[in-house]
């Protein structure tokens, strides 16, 4: 009797184990999948972190639209020209240089500048403090809690007194900062130049209600678009025109930044890190080239 | 109508009061896990739901032609070394919980090349989550339980037949979405909140999961409620006995 059940518990783990295996076996070759190995090969080509700075869940997906519906192989801002030319060479297309697009935050008061300010003892977080009114006076500014920060995985942005600040050396443009604050103040802009101008300042609202949460927001003044029609202001905003913005017009646009009032109008980019502090209180050149190793102005450079 | 009243009963004990996760806490890890976000808890709770209810077929299957003393199959293998009364006696039990994880693992996965190859937008929804709750505790803790119900191990009087097995699985599963997507609700609101350093994450999914056990505990009762109502003549009998 025990040995009779012995074999039959054996016996039935053999024919369970004879069974399964035969019918897994026939599903995977019935089942099988065809998977393009064009797309495998993208997908390989692609850096594989699936930050989903494309627009697409993850680099598989990418690689599958990339592959099947024709979507530009240009999108994948991680992994840079030589990611993106590896794959315009296994699709066999031509593609330009695409340009580098970075997130520029638009905003630029620091804890100084900002007024209306009141003790926060919640959740130390900006989506969450973003729920509460009064946590500051500006309701578009950046909050500085670093939910951006904590956002990164490539430890290119920090809270530098309160303001979110882009490390432009590091930053890759996956645009995941972008995505998480809940103010929206951080765009994925195209940087045709090293360096490109930028409004920082998200304030929509009069200028006689900014003075009074700011010492620097922009206050619609329309300094800037009297100078350069690259400017134009819209909700009392001044908004910058990257489509027809280029380096030729650096002239104007130097002109327009220094109308500024308020100074908003910055320039945000790959600076050379060293020698800014030095350089602050000397005189700024009258037009700012390319090169920017000498450059030097009052205005605060980010990076 | 007396059978219908069971399976409701079972249906009411499985998916509110004997909750598989807030009752006897099985199935945590996915409960803690993918409760992050409502979406995806809706698509863990529908996986739990259908693996489980697979397994339940499976198991069923497996326990009263195999596994259970008298089976049909065994018995008539070991009818040919032994006599019809000692045949009848064999008992095989011993082998189900490595039964049980051997027919769902290759049950899911054998479902999940099947909805790969033929529904590819349903795989892409939900297909992450099959290989994860293959062999989940709550998919074998529903296993078990039919097991025991099917060879009449608490209740000689009360033996299940499919009906009851695949009742207990799908509400089951039901209870399990019903949690993990309270429990997501709650979590999203807690991205909000200030919650000491030392309890953030697992630790207070773990304490909002006591609690939540404890608002469940609310149900107890209810299925001798019912059953009252439902099957007033058996509960007589019961009294006169």
């Amino acid at each position: 009797m025990p040995l009779v059940t012995i074999g039959l518990a054996g016996g039935t783990l053999v024919g369970m184990a004879l069974i399964l295996t035969y019918i897994l076996g026939w599903a995977n070759k019935a089942f099988h999948v065809e998977v393009d190995p064009k797309v495998e090969a993208v997908n390989d080509a692609l850096p594989g972190v699936n930050c989903g700075g494309c627009g697409y869940v993850g680099c598989g997906e990418y690689a599958e639209a990339v592959v099947l519906d024709n979507v530009p192989v240009n999108k994948c801002t991680v992994g840079g020209e030589s990611c993106i030319t590896a794959i315009a060479e296994l699709m066999g297309v031509e593609v330009d240089t695409p340009l580098p697009f970075l997130p520029v935050v638009h905003c630029g008061a620091r804890y100084k500048d900002r007024l209306g300010r009141s003790e926060y003892k919640g959740e130390q977080r900006c989506v969450a403090a973003n729920l509460i009114a009064d946590v500051q006076g500006c309701t578009y500014g950046c909050l500085g809690f670093g939910d951006c920060t904590r956002a990164c995985n490539y430890d290119a942005l920090h809270v530098i007194d309160g303001l979110a600040t882009v490390d432009y050396e590091k930053c890759v443009g996956c645009g995941a900062c972008a995505k998480v604050c809940p103010r929206n103040i951080i765009s994925i802009t195209p940087f045709k130049e090293k360096q490109i101008l930028a409004v920082a300042c998200s304030n929509h609202d009069l200028g006689k209600e900014v003075t009074k949460v700011c010492k620097v927001g922009c206050l619609g003044c329309k300094a800037c678009s009297r100078v350069s029609n690259l400017f134009t202001i819209e909700n009392n905003l001044s908004t910058l025109n990257y489509d027809e913005y280029t380096n030729d017009r650096l002239d104007e646009l130097e002109k327009a930044r220094k109308r500024c009032p308020r100074q908003r109008l910055i320039f945000v980019g790959k600076p050379p890190k060293e020698g800014l502090k030095d350089d602050e209180d000397q005189e700024p050149p009258d037009i700012i080239t390319p090169d920017f190793k000498t450059t030097v102005d009052d205005t605060e450079w980010r990076g | 109508m007396n059978y219908l009243a069971e399976l409701f009963l079972i249906a009411i004990s499985a998916a509110l009061i004997n909750n598989f996760v807030l009752y006897y806490f099985v199935g945590i890890c996915p409960f803690i896990g993918v409760s992050r976000e409502v979406d995806m808890a809706v698509g863990m709770g529908c996986a739990v739901t259908f693996v489980i209810t697979i397994a339940a077929f499976l198991s069923w299957t497996i326990t009263t032609f195999v596994l259970i003393p008298g089976a049909p199959l065994s018995a008539f293998i070991a009818g040919f070394f032994l006599t019809p009364e000692n045949a009848a006696l064999v008992d095989l039990t011993i082998l189900s919980y490595i039964v049980y994880i051997f027919a769902i693992a290759s049950s899911v996965q054998f479902v999940e090349m099947y909805v790969r190859k033929f529904f590819p937008a349903l795989y892409k929804s939900f297909g992450v989550f099959l290989p994860l709750i293959t062999t989940n505790c709550a998919i074998l803790f529903a296993c078990l339980t039919i097991m025991s119900h099917v060879s009449g191990v608490d209740n000689p009087a009360d033996v299940w037949g499919l009906g009851e097995s695949l009742t207990l699985a799908i509400f089951g599963g039901l209870g399990f979405t019903i949690a993990i997507v309270i429990m997501s609700g709650i979590r999203e609101e807690l991205e909000f909140c200030d919650i000491p350093d030392a309890l953030k994450g697992a630790a207070i999914t773990l304490i909002i999961a006591g609690i939540l056990a404890m608002a469940f505990m609310g149900f107890t009762g209810v299925d001798s409620g019912l059953k009252k109502v439902l099957k007033p003549s058996q509960v007589k009998e019961a009294v006169i006995h």
